[in-house]
Formats: C-alpha cells, structure tokens, sequence
C-alpha cells in the first residue's frame, strides 16, 4: 500500500511539474508585456524608458531559461514570488483566497448531494416512470445550462427582483456570519446545479444496479418493507461509487469556478486567476495554477488510494 | 519520504489558511447611513499617485490625496492645497498654500510641494506629467506657504496640470503608493482585489467636509452585476454604467443616471509605411464611414457623430466651421482614393480588441464602410494587453481606439495628435506633423485665450488636411446612483474620470 502511496505521489510531483513549466513557458510565449500594461493604464501611452527600467527591475529582461530557472529555485524553497502590480506576497494572497474559492466548492457539494442522492434515489425506485422522467429531464438541464446563464438569472430573480439576497460579493464570515452566507448561497447554488446533474446520474444508475442484487431480493424474501431496505441496504453501498465521482468533481469544480467567482464578485482564487492573466502578472499565474494543479492531482490520488481500500479487486502495482 | 512532507505541508497550509478566514480581525460594522459604497469597475492595478492607473485608481486617489487644485462641478478650476494662484508678466507662477494638514496630523508645507514636483520631473518617474513637469526649471519656496515655480518657456496651462487626479501633492519622503495625503478620507481597510474602505479625516481643511462617515469602494469587474448590485440595492454609486444599461438605469424611478459627453472614438494609423502615411487616404476612411451607426451599434444611440477634431462644441475652442469637414461622403472618399493611387482599393488589416464590446462594435462598423470603397479590412481583435502592445510597437495598418483628452483645454488633445511624442497607442504610429507640434508648443507658451484661440484654430485646420487621426463619435460616460444620493456630480467632458473629487460634498439624503 505505502509503494503504491509513493509511486503515485511521484507521478503526482512530476505531474505539477508539467502543468507549472508548461503555464509558465505559454505565458511567456503570448504577446503583452506586464511592465508595458502596468504604466500604460488609462489610455495614456507608456514612455519607453520607464516600461525598461521596470522590466530590468521585474527581472524580465534575464534570459528565458534564467528566469525559469530562479522561478523554480523559488518555488521549491517555497517562495512563490511577489506580484508584479504591488508586490503582494503571492503565496499570503493564495493563503486568503483558496479558502474562500473551497467555502464555495464545499457548500456546493453539500448541497448538491443533499439534494442529488435522494432525488437520483427516488428516480431509480419509480425507473421508467412519469417522476424518473421529469427527473430524468432536470438533469440534463441542469448539466447543459452554462454557469454564467444560470448565474444571471438567480442574480435577476433574487437580487433584482425580489432582492432577498445581495448580487454578489463578499463579506468576511468573523465580520457578519449571517451576511456572509447569505452572499455565500447564491454562488454555492449555481455550482451545485452543474454538480446535481452529475450527483441524480450517478445515484441513479448506482441504487439501481444495487436494486438487481442477489442480497436485497433476500432482505425483501425475509419480509422487510422497502423503506428500511433502502436505507440499510441500499443507498449505503450506492453512495461509494456516489462519492467517487464526487471527489473526481470537486477536483474539475476548482476551475469550473472561475465564471461563478466572476459574475458573483466571490473572491476566491479562480477568479482572481483571470485578473492576474489580464495584467500578465506572471508569478501570480504561475503561483495560482500550481496551488489549483497541485489540489487537483492531490484530490485524483485521495479518491484512488481510498478506492483501492475499499475494493480489493483494484491491483495496487499495476493502477 | 518527500510525499508525506508535502501532503503534511500541505494539510497544513490549507488548515492554516482555513483558520485564517475565519480569525479575521473583527470589524464594528458602520452604521447603515454614514457610508456611502461604490461600485468601482476594477481594482486598482496600484495606487502610485503620479502614474496614470485607470479610472478606478483615480477616484481612490481622490478620496485620499489632493492636489494644488482641482475642477469644481462645472469643470471650472478651483483651489484645493492652493488657497490663490497667479503668474506675473514673465510666466512665473506663485501658488500660495492655505493651512491644511497630513492624515497624520503634520502641516502641509511649500517643502512637501517642491518635493513632488521634484519627484515627479525625474526622467524615471514614469509619472503621467512628467514631460510637463520637466519644463519647470526652478521650484522655489520662500517661506512655508507659497510655492514660486519657473519654466524654460511661458506655460498658460500650467494649472490644468496641477489639478490633475495623476498630481496629487505628496508629504516629504512618502512612498508612491501610499495613501496618506491631504484629502477628505483616510484609508480605513483594504482587501486587496475586492474592496477598498476609507473613513472622513475629521481635520480636512474644507469646514462641515466630507459629508458622509465613510466610503466603501467595491469592485464590481462584471458590468451586468455592478448594474445588478446597483439595483437591488447593494451600492449607492457605480462608475461606467454600461451603454445597453442606461436607459434601463435612467427609467428607473429609485436610481439616477448622470451622463456627459467627452470620451470619444477615434481611428489611429500606421503612417510608418503605404498606404496610411498618405494624408488622402486617412481622408478617405473619414467620409467613408458613416458615425450614426456606430453610435448606433456600439452605444446604444448614447453617442454622438464626431467629425473633426475632438473639440466638444460647449469649448470656446470649438470652431463651427470644421465642425462636419470629416463627414460621411462615399463619392468623395472614392474620388480621394482614386486621387492617392488607390483607384481599386486594397487590403489592411484593422485592430481593435474582442474585451471590450464598444471596440469591437465600432470595429466592425467601419470595416462594413470601408469595404464599400474597396477597402478590404481584415479585423484583428486580440484582448486588451496584446491590443495595447502592437499599438505601441504600430503592428497594425489601422486601428480603434477610445479615450478621453487629459483635460478641457484644446493643450490635453497633445496626447492623442502630436506625433512628436514617443510612440504610444493612443497616437497615430510614425505620423509626425511638425505644423501641429509648433502649434501645440505655441499655445501654451500664450495666457491670451483670444490668441490661444487663433493658435488651435489654426491647429485644427492643418489636422483637417493631414488626419493625424479619425474621429468617430463621441460617447456618453454614465454614474449610476441611487436616488437619495445627493452632491455627487459627473464632471463635464473630458473631466468625466475627475468626478470622483466631488465624493466629498456626497451624502445620502
């Protein structure tokens, strides 16, 4: 179990690699120049002397390998740089905002298992029925409606409309809990619904290849009615595939966040992701794809060593 | 080994920063009616005082820092850290200060003046006045109050400079970006990308200023949600109200729209190679278009035809008789063309950017006009950061551009039309005009404003002949504000981006 613990964090480790060499080479590679965009702001031209001395002080004008070079020295003694626009530190600005952006993932996965388990449950019991339909239907709504649609429309129905809740933003939980989720909802809701499609569609098939099983024909033969069978026997061995899936998801949320963080003004780190490239602030790229690259193959190998665990028959050398 | 280090450090750090979100500093919360939040459309890309950083830099400047002077509502000049000012027969200009004091409680003195000027004039400074301020060639501070500044040559608007939101004065030795100045707010709290939080300075030198306890500026990137968050009523006063919002904002009975003309669409050549470095052909593309429709397209009908310099007709500088000399005329843009050589048209590539949805708009608006005068255009519309680097480097043969002059007077348009300056995106590429730099040279040189008068008369006519550049359309620049916001005003014309000086008369009645 340890080899293969170790053997997959390798591939993970060099998988980062990849994934930060590859940002860092690409950003260097389009057209636009940080230290031209930073003085150049306001439609008003930047003098060419100024945009040299700041590129000679961002250390852009170094040779590319060279800057890649003490980028990665950086990296690995856990320096992830200072940001081109103010200095900021890059890794305190992760440490406040990858919080906030999991707050949003988190809250949306509460709430679509909440939701998706019992309603995919439902439409496997009534399979083929007029309620597994409509079910049915819902999902695949929920799954082909982009974010930023669903996202106009609650701001348009609850802010603007009936102004039960802000249009977005961002309150601090220790400054006022109650506004902070109240801000909170929106945003978790619009992620949830991407993540419910997929939740109903995995509850679904999964109750339902349980439901043939030789073990819940017994349980019904001793007399048990069906309430209990499901409960007991049922869902509980449904929801390991259910939670599979759930933490593969939560891995593609981090990115699929971006869009939600910006129509909603969240704060969170995938949004501000599109600021930095905007301003090609590139150790801020760089130090935020890292962090979401890194939570991404850490989350794939939680989800293959816990399966591993559970199911015997996945080989541990050879996977 | 190294695996469980890292899923350690990492376990760590995350819990770490997850504690962190929650331990926050607690914060009383202000009471509802003292503060008064805005909606800014970005973060400020820095808070350097002197550089030129963008609309929502500006209005963050202003609620900390003043300058010598500034515009009142109706964009006439007024004291600010300057109580009076005045220039003697030989243009040298004495500015006597009134006594004002530092966030920190410090007087404000003629030394903190002579040091900013100083700053700001060094080659370096990349400061947005700094070619200005380089003709100061002495500062001289007789006592603490008055400030007596001399120039290689006479400079009528010397004032505009220092009541430019790019000139706020400085304390001796302060760092660029910091936020302790003289003016009617003190930065309370920052959180970096999202908002920025300023409380009154209760020593602000203007009796009974500012009116409200506190300003919350918020950034709201997304133009639908800072509209959205404007009415349901999660701020009081946002800035670029979008085009397609304004009449939706503007019809509402609980919010007011201010707007006013004075940013303005242009087009911007390569003169550096055929066919553009002929002044026929920019003529050409000018009757070629037909402005209605762009403000149709790309404003929403909130814009205005501009066919001829960028002189807005409430200027006393504005000259009737140029006022349509750019106008829409297919024959005679084919008869230009054809007179240039250029009979069967040919192909260009125009550039723009696909970020912002006015740019692309006008974009293709002109290229349907052009293409019927055998214009091919090929439109290039990378997102803004690219836009601006193959402005600067002129990698393009035309290309769109908006912005608005650096002030009222007929001297801010330099930015856009004197060739002479160094290359830059907001100007033509390689298309020097010496005529018109002279001219520009000469009407600061004159406090006449009848002879100034005769000067960018004479100007206007000589870019009528040679196009330096294209107007388009002027364009309308909306404030969007709840209804019992009272005393914040959108400054006229090309002042717009100066309204946030007006915070501080702001209250919510």
């Amino acid at each position: 179990m340890l080899r293969y613990i170790a053997l997959r964090s390798l591939v993970a480790l060099f998988l980062v690699w990849v994934v930060v060499t590859v940002v860092f080479l690409l950003l260097h590679l389009i057209p636009g120049d940080p230290a031209e965009l930073l003085l150049s702001t306001g439609n008003i031209a930047a003098d060419p002397a100024a945009v040299a001395a700041l590129r000679e002080k961002m250390g852009l004008n170094e040779p590319l390998w060279q800057q890649y070079l003490s980028h990665m020295a950086g990296v690995l003694s856990g320096d992830l740089g200072a940001s081109f626009r103010d200095g900021a530190s890059v890794s305190g600005q992760i440490a406040q905002r990858l919080p906030r952006t999991l707050e949003v993932i988190l809250a949306a996965a509460l709430i679509a298992t909440g939701i998706g388990v019992p309603l995919g449950s439902y439409a496997a019991v009534r399979a083929d029925g007029k309620a597994d339909a409509a079910i049915s239907f819902f999902a695949s709504a929920a799954l082909s409606t982009p974010v930023f649609v669903v996202g106009s429309v609650v701001i348009l129905i609850f802010a603007q409309q009936l102004k039960w809740l802000p249009a977005g933003g961002f309150v601090d939980f220790s400054d006022d809990p109650l506004e902070h989720l109240k801000l909170l909802l929106l945003p978790a809701g619009t992620v949830a619904l991407a993540l419910l499609a997929v939740i109903i569609r995995m509850s679904r098939a999964s109750v339902l290849e349980v439901l043939q099983r030789d073990y819940v024909r017994t349980a019904r033969a001793k007399g048990l009615s069906r309430g209990p069978i499901l409960r007991r026997h049922v869902v509980r061995n449904a929801l390991i595939p259910v939670l599979t899936v759930l933490g593969l998801e939560m891995g593609t949320l981090i990115g699929g966040t971006v869009l939600v963080e910006f129509v909603f003004n969240w704060p969170g780190l995938s949004g501000y992701l599109v600021s930095a490239v905007d301003a090609r602030d590139y150790p801020e790229v760089v130090g935020i794809v890292m962090t979401i690259s890194v939570l991404f193959v850490f989350l794939n190998l939680v989800v293959d060593v816990v399966n591993a665990l559970l199911d015997p028959r996945i080989s541990l050398v050879t996977s | 080994m190294t695996t469980r280090l890292n899923r350690r450090g990492f376990l760590a750090t995350t819990g770490a920063a997850g504690a962190l979100s929650f331990l926050g500093p607690k914060v009383l919360r202000a009471q509802e009616d003292g503060t008064l939040r805005f909606g800014l459309s970005t973060y400020p890309p820095s808070f350097d005082a002197w550089a030129s950083n963008g609309t929502a830099a500006g209005t963050v400047k202003v609620m900390c820092h003043r300058g010598l002077l500034s515009y009142d509502a109706e964009g006439a000049l007024r004291g600010e850290l300057a109580e009076s000012w005045d220039v003697d027969d030989d243009g040298v200009w004495t500015f006597n200060l009134r006594d004002a004091k530092w966030h920190d409680g410090s007087p404000v003195t003629a030394e903190d003046v002579a040091w900013t000027i100083t700053e700001v004039q060094k080659p370096d400074s990349a400061a947005y006045l700094q070619n200005q301020l380089a003709t100061i060639t002495s500062v001289e501070t007789p006592d603490d109050k008055t400030v007596v500044l001399m120039t290689s040559e006479p400079q009528a608007v010397l004032p505009e400079w220092f009541a430019n939101y790019n000139m706020p004065i400085l304390k001796k030795g302060s760092a660029r970006d910091d936020l302790m100045g003289a003016g009617p707010f003190k930065v309370e709290s920052i959180d970096r990308g999202v908002s920025i939080t300023v409380s009154a300075n209760p020593d602000y030198y203007k009796e009974g200023l500012p009116k409200v306890e506190r300003i919350e500026a918020i950034v709201y990137a997304d133009e639908n949600l800072r509209i959205a968050a404007l009415e349901a009523g999660d701020v009081d006063v946002v800035e670029y109200v979008p085009w397609q919002a304004m009449a939706q904002v503007g019809d509402n009975p609980a919010l007011k729209l201010d707007t006013t003309f004075g940013p303005f669409m242009y087009l911007t050549f390569n003169a550096s190679k055929p066919p553009f470095d002929n002044p026929l052909v920019r003529r050409a593309v000018g009757h070629a278009i037909k402005r209605e429709d762009i403000a149709a397209a790309a404003f929403y009908e909130r814009g205005a035809p501009l066919e001829h310099l960028p002189i807005p007709d409430a200027s006393a500088f504005f000259n009737p008789e140029f006022a349509n000399e750019w106008n829409y005329d297919p024959e005679k843009a084919k008869a230009l063309l054809a007179e240039a050589g250029y009979a069967d048209g040919f192909d260009c590539t125009m550039l723009s950017t696909a970020q912002y949805g006015m740019h692309q708009s006008t974009a293709e608006v002109c290229q349907a006009y052009l293409s019927m005068i055998g214009i091919n255009v090929t439109l290039d519309l990378p997102e803004w950061s690219t836009r601006v680097k193959k402005g600067n480097e002129g990698t393009y043969d035309l290309a769109v551009m908006g912005t608005a002059a650096a002030n009222n007077d007929p001297d801010g348009l330099a930015t856009v039309i004197d060739g002479s300056l160094a290359s830059a995106y907001s100007r033509s590429y390689g298309l020097e005009t010496p005529e018109i730099s002279e001219l520009f040279a000469k009407g600061r040189t004159i406090f006449d404003t009848e002879e100034r008068k005769a000067v960018y008369k004479e100007l206007e006519k000589v870019a009528i002949e040679t196009a330096p550049i294209m107007g388009l359309c002027w364009r309308e620049q909306g404030y969007g504000m709840a209804a019992n916001v009272e005393g914040f005003a959108n400054l006229p014309g090309q002042l717009t981006f100066h309204s946030g000086i007006t915070l501080e008369d702001a209250m919510l009645g």
